[in-house]
Parts: C-alpha cells; structure tokens; sequence
C-alpha cells in the first residue's frame, strides 16, 4: 500500500470545502454574510438587553455558527465518501441546517423585537419556542458526535493515527460537554450565578461575569473542543512519535474536558473566571 | 439617532448613482456594477438595519392608510422607508439603462427617462415602458436584456 506521508492538514479554499461539505459550507458563508445588516443595526441601535447593545447576542451566534459550520465542513473531507453521498446523511445535513438557521432567526427576531430569546416566558409563544429552540440546539450539537464518530472509524480515509483520535475526540467531546452544560443553563433562570456587581461590564469581547459566575464560560469551552483537541493533536502529531502523539492526544482531551468541568464547577460556586 | 446625517448619507450616495447612470456610456460594465448592483447594496443594508432596530418600537403598520401615515410619523422608518425608494428606485434606473443599451435607444433619449425615474420612480418605469412598446408593440414582453 501506499505509505501516509504525515502532513499537516492544508487549507485549500471554498473549493475543497464546498466539495466536501456543500451545504454546511454555504450556510457557512450565508451566515457570515449575514452579518452585515446585524453589525449595522449595532451601529443605529440604541436599545440595550442586560447591559449591552440587544445586538450582540446575534451577533455572537452568526460568528460562533459561522466558524462551526466551516469547521463541520473542513472536517468533512475525513468522512467516509459513501457516507457524505448517502442520501440519509444528507438529509440529516437539512435538518441541521434548518435547526442552525431556526436558531439565528429566533435569536436576531427576538432582538429586532427588543426582547429576550433564551430563558423567556414573558407569553406561552415565546416559553414554547424556548423549548423547541432547546431542541433544535441540540439537533445542531448532534453534527459533531455524528462526524467525530464517523472520522473515527473511518482508518480508510480519515487523517493520521494520532490526528484521527484528536479529530474524531473533539468533535465528540464536544458534543458531550456542551449538551449536560447547555442543559444545566437552560433548566436555571439565567447564565448567571449569582447578581453580577453595578461595575461589572464583563470581560471584554466575550462579556463573561468578573463578578459573579457566569455558566457561559463552561459552555463557549466545551463548544470549542472540536478545535482546541485536534490542535493539541496537530502539534502531538508534528513533534511526537506515533506512540507518544495518541498518549499526548488522550492526555490532552482528559485535561481539556477537566478544564470544562473546572469552569463549569467554578460558575456554580459563583466564582468569575477571571 | 442621527437620522438627519443619515438621510445626506443615502442622498448624496443614491445622486452618485444616477450621475454614474447619466455617464453610463461611458462604462457601461462599471456603471452597471456601482448603479445597479453596489449602491443598491448599500442601501439596502442600511434599510435592513433600520428595520432590524426600529421597526418593533414603530407606531402603525401595512394593514391600513391612517396606519401607514402614522408608521411614516417615527422619524428612523421614515427614513428607511426614503431608502427604500432611493434602493429600488436605482436599480430600476440601472436595469431602465441596461435595457436602452441593449435595444439601442439613443442614451438622450434615455437621459430624460433617467430623470423622470430619478424624481418620480414608477412615472419613469411607465414612460421607458411605453417608449419600448411605441417603438414595438411586443418589446415590453422581453424583460432582460438579450443576450
């Protein structure tokens, strides 16, 4: 056979995206283009939600959706061939794409409206459309568990050894992580823990609590294990032996999901995270 | 909000397009892509917002004239509502110039259907309409440029 030559995954454009994935890396791109009349309305907006301009939230999710369908896509191309052209996985692919799709249009509708989306019961529409949005989020989450699974056992055509554990790891992590996480948030009344103090802005960009816990650092951590994993598996796989790079890899993913419970932990202690 | 400079902004944008229709013999390809394809762009991004931002706390609505009128009475969806027309009456001069050129309407003759639309939107769309039709009775029926 032939031998894998160990190289490091290279980007190759839209093309290699498109190809492999086509509808995830087009709502990908439909999604950051969408960002333009949001961060518009930033500008011209004055209202404010918990502090901050009622835009944000919107905003956050188009970039966080943005940046996970694209990597859904760039993973791809470690799915087995049979399976991306099944016409099963395929409509499973819509349903993501319609659960991803109900969400931003719940999220920014809400805002257009000036009022809240997650964690409203101001009227029985808005209560139910809360817990079919819960439904919907995890019908999204559920993309990476399905193709973590499936690079895994994919040895004909998946990435490298070690490479293969971080991907397939991650993508499966973070499945596992977020759902209890997300859960746990969505059961409460609110991400915080506690009532944040007059002074607190949050941290900048991501606006967690300094203040008091804030369960949303858990949750953007644990969202973020299909990228923090396999980088931890691209340098293994660079700088170990083959041996060595799987310890690495299983090492770092034990560290990683510690590093979600820490946080998690801390927010329910009503500790800020920084 | 600073409606006021919004509204100089969209103006002086919208003016930039039909001045770059007047010109358009000049660059056909080039002024199609500013007139008939950035402008509008822009545009409608800043309607978008505006309705994005302004449109729940409006008084009003679509379902009745007094409603209307008192939806104009908010000063930000007066101003998108003027975008609108400054938007979709653009891109109707850009598709108006298009479809001169591929006919072979004379463009002074087209400088004052420019206008009209410019002024008085659907007037111009309706004179470049029966302008077509006088010339021959079935062009109207063709509605993209032939290619």
């Amino acid at each position: 056979m032939t031998t894998l030559a160990l190289s490091a995954p290279r980007f190759t454009g839209f093309a290699q995206l498109r190809q492999d994935a086509p509808l995830f890396t087009t709502l990908g791109i439909a999604m950051a283009l969408s960002l333009l009349p949001t961060l518009a309305a930033l500008q011209l907006d004055d209202r404010l939600f918990l502090g901050e301009s009622i835009w944000v939230k919107p905003i956050k999710f188009q970039i966080a959706l943005t940046i996970y369908l694209l990597t859904l896509a760039f993973y791809a191309r470690w799915l087995p061939l049979a399976m991306r052209q099944a016409r099963l996985f395929r409509i499973y692919c819509g349903i993501v794409a319609a659960a991803i799709i109900a969400e931003v249009l719940w999220i920014s509708g809400a805002a257009a409206l000036g009022t809240a989306s997650h964690f409203n019961d101001s009227s029985p529409v808005w209560a139910a459309l809360y817990g079919f949005m819960g439904g919907a989020a995890v019908t999204l989450t559920s993309a990476a568990l399905v193709s973590g699974i499936a690079i895994w056992r994919n040895r004909a055509s998946g990435p490298p050894d070690a490479l293969r554990l971080a991907v397939a790891l991650g993508l499966v992590l973070t499945f596992v992580l977020t759902v209890p996480v997300a859960y746990y948030m969505s059961a409460n009344t609110g991400h915080f823990v506690g009532t944040p103090a007059d002074w607190d802005r949050g941290l900048p960009l991501m606006g967690w609590s300094r203040s008091v816990g804030d369960l949303r650092v858990a949750h953007f951590l644990a969202t973020h294990a299909l990228h923090g994993i396999p980088l931890a598996g691209l340098i293994a796989v660079l700088i170990l032996p083959v041996q060595a790079a799987r310890r690495a890899v299983l090492l770092a993913s034990a560290g990683y999901a510690a590093l979600v419970t820490a946080t998690f932990v801390q927010a329910l202690a009503g500790q800020p995270f920084l | 909000m600073p409606t006021d400079s919004l509204f100089q902004s969209a103006n002086t944008l919208a003016l930039i397009g039909w001045i770059v229709l007047a010109l358009s013999p000049l660059s056909p390809r080039w002024s199609d892509r500013i007139s008939g394809l950035a402008i509008p762009l822009v545009l409608s991004a800043g309607y978008t917002a505006l309705i994005l931002a302004f449109w729940s706390r409006a008084p009003g609505g679509f379902d009745s004239l007094p409603n209307v009128m008192q939806l104009f009475t908010f000063p930000e969806i007066a101003l998108a509502g003027w975008v609108h027309y400054l938007a979709f009456d653009l891109l109707i001069g850009a598709w108006i110039a298009r479809m001169a050129r591929a006919e072979g309407i004379h463009h002074l003759l087209v400088l004052p259907l420019l206008a009209l639309t410019f002024l008085f939107g659907p007037a111009g769309y309706l004179a470049f309409t029966l302008l077509r039709a006088s010339r021959n009775l079935r062009a109207p029926l063709m509605t993209e440029p032939r290619t």
